[in-house]
Order: structure tokens, then sequence, then C-alpha cells
């Protein structure tokens, strides 16, 4: 009898630590949703958020384009071949569109990190940390907005460019790489930011970053294939995982679906979004301490 | 001890070499609103930081809703209803869309957070307002959408920091009535800080006076005032000057004579309001003729003056003109106190002028001087 009912409270407690477990899980996907919703709400509501990371980049393609328009897209080269630059198509266009996308990205995930700059510096952050919510929902909610603008701009971009002309040779499994890569590099950008943003609590300094990001996109091989380049430009920009996942994503659209390909540019944001967003919960865990 | 849900010891808390705050020491008991008066800079805001898990002490403990706030700061969390001072509401967002946010971080169900969420804002009155961003509002709206915030997980324990601060007369009032009725309808524990002697009188029932990090006076109101000393009472003369002497030595048995300009004197009243017929009578029957008489109870500011040597910041405006007088006038300086159990609000002595209207100009830039 003692070991029937023992028995059937140990299945009782063990329902019950299940319910609990299940009811915090729920809880932490509502808190998460709500904080996404919020974050992607927010940048909806700040055109001038939005507008100019995907007008800026378009406007700077279109200056490219018309600058570099007529840049041969055969060279020859030392063994006596040629080599095509830009593709097989010879169109600068389609060699543009994952450095417009990339530079797009990286510009608007700043923006993540500055939102949260701004929460802190408000004092909107202290408002959530007063609330049972676990740290943790507040960083991926507030990331959740930037990987969504990247999405966005990813597929703008692409509309944009196929309007114009240029073509995914890898198809539509290609085209699904692209904004996949996007948002996985904005949340890259936006972790980053959002670790800086937790470690400095100021607007100021999150923006401030924003040279950097654009030195490191314009030593990789976005704008220019790393082969025409020379010394120390080429070593740094060879060697840039910028350009390692731009190689990958830009493989989609100028040479067909690969799959190698496809994984370096999804693997390697996906790996530094990892590490970003694990930095950035270190730095939270550390503002919360030494509070 | 154990069920207070307030309770606080040796609470220290630095920046740094700075002392923000120093020793502190508080239990509130439940279903009581407890007040925390203070001027600028006086360690209002870290106190409430640290006891709603924003900060850690530097020393001592705090327990909240019989939870410590460092080690079981979640707890606290869920417990608790905040009302920051300076943490900014979403600009971006509308009234709705916050109380649904603030919902999902409190574990709320949807539909219960609805319905409740509905009720707040039609209690403080911004039903209209809702889907407004918050951006749009008034200082006043966004105070009370942030009490509505705050109540929303029906919290034990309230923490109001300078609710009413920056808000016109009509609001405060507002938002007091809310304070009543949460604590005496729904038996909410409030702590609440204020800059305001009007506001910690009105809604405290007990009030803690907080001074460069120091909890310096603690108790009752009333209480906090009777020790302070006996209210004033000021009659003015119908016949001037002239019988001042004869009013006075009539009024020698009720308590020390207090300073007041021409055409008045002034007594502490020992024992109170309930003496004033008679005082009248005594008056009568040496021939004074009493034109008008009021009764100074000592004030807050009285207390707090009498504890740190200064004027609380904006008193003057806050407690009415009527409490500008000279009854209050002489007591600027820290020097007129500790004459024993005659030191009222008159403060005897202040300095040469004390007593007379010409010395107001003097003792009132005297004043602002204090307050920084
Ligand atoms: N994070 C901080 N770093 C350094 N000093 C601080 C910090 N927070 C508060 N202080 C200092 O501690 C003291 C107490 O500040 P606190 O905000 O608690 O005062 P308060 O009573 O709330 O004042 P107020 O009525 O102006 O809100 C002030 O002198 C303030 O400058
Ligand atoms: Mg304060």
């Amino acid at each position: 009898m003692a070991a029937v009912a023992a028995d059937a409270t140990g299945v009782a407690g063990a329902d019950a630590r299940a319910q609990r477990a299940t009811r915090g899980l729920r809880s932490a996907m509502a808190q998460v949703g709500a904080l996404s919703g919020r974050s992607v709400r927010n940048i909806w509501r700040q055109p001038q958020v939005w507008i100019p990371s995907i007008a800026f980049p378009l406007m700077f393609a279109a200056l490219n384009t018309a600058a570099l328009g007529r840049v041969p897209g055969q060279i020859a080269d030392q063994s006596g071949g040629t080599f095509h630059p830009f593709g097989p198509r010879d169109v600068y266009l389609d060699f543009l569109f994952v450095a417009t996308l990339t530079q797009g990205v990286l510009f608007g995930g700043l923006s993540g990190g500055s939102e949260l700059a701004q929460d802190i510096e408000s004092g909107f952050f202290d408002r959530l940390v007063t609330t049972p919510v676990r740290r943790a929902s507040i960083l991926v909610g507030r990331l959740a907005g930037s990987a969504v603008l990247g999405g966005v701009q990813a597929l703008v971009f692409m509309a944009v460019f196929l309007a114009f002309g240029a073509r995914v040779q890898g198809g539509l499994a290609g085209a699904v790489v692209l904004p996949l890569a996007a948002m996985l590099l904005a949340l890259t950008i936006g972790g980053l930011a959002c670790a800086m943003a937790i470690r400095t609590g100021s607007v100021e300094a999150v923006q401030g970053v924003f040279p950097l990001i654009f030195i490191t996109l314009f030593i990789s091989s976005a704008f220019f294939p790393t082969a025409l380049m020379t010394g120390w430009y080429r070593t740094v920009a060879t060697h840039n995982p910028l350009s390692t996942m731009i190689n990958g994503m830009r493989h989609q659209v100028l040479v067909g679906f690969d799959l190698a390909e496809a994984a370096k540019a999804v693997l390697v944001p996906g790996g530094l979004a990892t590490l970003a967003i694990v930095l950035c919960l270190v730095s939270l865990r550390a503002r919360l301490a030494q509070r | 001890m154990g069920d207070l849900p307030i309770e606080a010891s040796g609470l220290v808390r630095r920046f740094g070499d700075f002392v923000a705050v120093d020793r502190v020491d508080l239990a509130v008991r439940s279903g009581e609103v407890f007040g925390f008066l203070g001027p600028n800079g006086a360690g209002k805001s870290t106190t409430v930081r640290m006891l709603t898990t924003l900060l850690t002490p530097t020393e001592g403990t705090a327990r909240v809703a019989g939870y410590d706030v460092v080690r079981e700061a979640s707890k606290v969390r869920r417990a608790i209803g905040v009302a920051l001072q300076d943490a900014a509401i979403d600009p971006l967002m509308t009234g709705n869309e916050l109380l649904r946010l603030q919902a999902a971080l409190q574990g709320i169900p949807r539909s219960a957070a609805a319905r409740r969420g509905a009720e707040l804002l039609e209690r403080v009155g911004l039903t209209a307002a809702g889907d407004k961003r918050v951006g749009a509002y008034s200082g006043g709206m966004r105070r009370r959408l942030d009490l509505a915030l705050a109540l929303l997980h029906e919290p034990r324990v309230l923490f109001l920091d300078e609710p009413t601060t920056g808000l016109d007369p009509s609001s405060r009032l507002n938002l007091w009535e809310e304070v009543r009725y949460l604590n005496s309808e729904l038996g909410t524990t409030v702590l609440l800080t204020t800059q305001y002697l009007e506001e910690a009188d009105q809604l405290a029932e007990r009030i803690a006076i907080i001074d460069g990090g120091r909890i310096v006076r603690e108790g009752r109101s009333g209480d906090l005032k009777a020790e302070v000393g006996s209210p004033t009472l000021r009659i003015e003369l119908a016949d001037g000057d002239g019988v001042a002497a004869q009013a006075e030595a009539a009024l020698a048995p009720f308590g020390e004579a207090r300073p007041c300009e021409a055409g008045f004197v002034a007594v502490g009243l020992s024992g109170g309001a309930a003496r004033m017929a008679e005082v009248v009578r005594a008056l009568d029957e040496v021939g004074v003729t009493v034109a008008g008489m009021e009764l100074h109870n000592p004030t807050l500011d009285d207390v707090f003056a009498d504890a740190t040597g200064r004027r609380l910041e904006g008193a003057a405006e806050d407690t009415g003109p009527d409490e500008a007088g000279p009854g209050t006038m002489g007591s600027d300086g820290s020097d007129g106190r500790g004459s024993g159990a005659g030191a009222g609000p008159g403060g005897d002595g202040a300095g040469p002028g004390a007593g007379v209207g010409g010395s107001a100009a003097a003792v009132s830039a005297g004043r602002r001087r204090g307050r920084r």
C-alpha cells in the first residue's frame, strides 16, 4: 500500500514538474514573442531607421553600376585564359547584388543595438528588468527586429535587382540561401551592437562602430573580386570571414546552387551570430551583476 | 518579523567613494502606505532601486514580500509592482501595446490580461487614449499609464518613486485617490517616495525622512510633528499693538510666546486646538478683542528642519501660503533649534530680526540658500 501511495505521489510530482516546465516554456515563448513583436513594430514605426537601410545601399549600387558598368567582364589572366570576375554572364549587376545585400544588412543590423542602447539610456530596460522576464528573452526579442529587417532587406534588394536585369543562377534554392544568410548576418551585427550597447549603454557608442563595420566590408570581396586585389589588402580581404560568406552567397547568384557554397554562406554568419549572442549574454550578466 | 512586506536592515549603497544610501533600516507593515520623504539626491531612488532588485546593495540586507532582494531576486520581481522615477515609457508604443507587453512579461494569460488591462485603463482614465502612442501622452497620462502597468499583475507590494513629480494639482489628486483606493480596497502595501510634504502627509500612514542617505526621522506624521513642538496660535488684535502687552500676559499660561508681526500675538499652544476657546475667553476677560485667529500646526517641513537644519526643497510652494507665515519663518537656520520643549515652528530667536515682518525677505533668501 505504502509503496503504491509513494509511487502515486512520485508520478504526481513528475506531472507537476512537467506541467511547470511546460508553463515556463510557454511563458518564455510569450515573452520572446511580445518583445520581438515590439522590436519589429518599433523598427517599422521609425522609417528613419529602415528607409536608409534600404535606400542607401540601393543608391550606392546605382552609383556603382553607373561608374563601373563598363568594366570588362573578361580579363585575360597570366595563363592565357580568360577570367570572368563578375560571373559567366559578365554582368556587373549580378556581381553587385550580394555586395548591396551585405551592405544593407550591416547597416540595418546596427539598428537593433542602437535600439537596445536607447532602451538602456531611457530607462525602459530597467522597466523590463523589474519584471520576472528572462534576461535572454530581452536580448532575443531585441535581436528579432534586426533579423526580420535583414530578411526583408534581402527580399527587397532581390526584387529591385531582378527588376533591373540581374539573375540568380541558383534558382529558388539559391534564392532562399540569400535571405537566410542575410538574417544570420543581421543577427551577428545586431548581437555585436547589443553587446556594445550593454557595455556602454550609449547610443552614440553603438553608432560609432559604424565606420569600423564599413571598413570591414570594404576590405572584403564585396565590391571587387579578391583576385583583382594586391598586397596586404588582398591578404586581409581573402581571410575576412565576410568574404567567405559573400563568396558563398555569390556563388548561388553567379554560378548556380551549390550545397558546399550555401553552407559557407549560412554557417559563417551562423557561427558569428552565435558568438555575438554569447558575448551579448555574458555582457548582460556582467552588467546586471555589477549594478 | 518574517511577514513584513518590506524590511531592510543596514542597507548601504556606495557609488565609488560616495555613499548614496547609508545604513537604512526599514520595516513597512502589511497594508500600509509608507512615505519616503526627502530632497533631491537624498537617496530615495537608490533605496527603491535596491528594494526592486535593480541595484545590488553594497552592504546590508533587504527582504521584499518575504524574499531576499539579492538571492531571491526573481521571486521578488514576481511579487512587486514598480513605477520608477526615471524609466521612460517607450514613446513608439501605444498604451494597449504596453499593457499587453507587460502582461506577457508578467506571465499573465492573454484573455485575463486583456480584461484586466481594459479595467485598469478605465480606472486611470486612459481608455480613450489606449490606442494612441505614448509619445503623444502628457506627463500626467504617462504617470497614470505607468501606474496601470505596475498594477497589471496585482502586486502585493507596490513601489512608486515620485509618482506625482511634475504633475499638475488635479492630476496629483487623482493619483492620490488611486493610491488610496489600492491601499484601502485591495490592501496593497505601498512604498512611495516624494519630495512633497503634503503628499507624504496626505497619503502615508508612516513616513521616513531621508537626507544625505540616512533616515533622520521615522514615524507617523502626527507623532513626528508633535515631537517638534506645540502648534502656534496666531491671534490678530482688533485694537492693534496697543493691547499686545495685555494680550501676551493673558496668554502666558497657555504656552510660551512666539514671534510674530505687529498687530498680532502668538503663542505655542500646549494642549492644542482644544484650548482655543479658553484662549478667547481669557483674552475677553482682560478686554482684548480678537479680530482673527489661526492655529498653525507644525508641518513636516518643521520636522525636516528640526532634523536637518534645512528646509525641504519646494516646501514653500507645497504647503500653501498660510504656512509660510511668521510661524515658520524664523526657523530657516539651524541655530534657533534646541531650546527644549518650546522649539515649535516659530523657532525662537532665529537671528536678530526674528519675529517681525521686515525680516521676511532676508529669511526667504536664507531659505533658498538652504535648499541646495
Ligand atoms: N549610478 C550612480 N552613480 C553615481 N552616483 C549615483 C548613482 N545613482 C545615484 N547616485 C547619487 O546618489 C545620490 C542619491 O541619488 P538618488 O537618485 O537616490 O536620490 P533621490 O533621493 O532619488 O533624489 P531625487 O529626488 O532627485 O530623485 C545622488 O547624489 C546621486 O548623484
Ligand atoms: Mg529619485
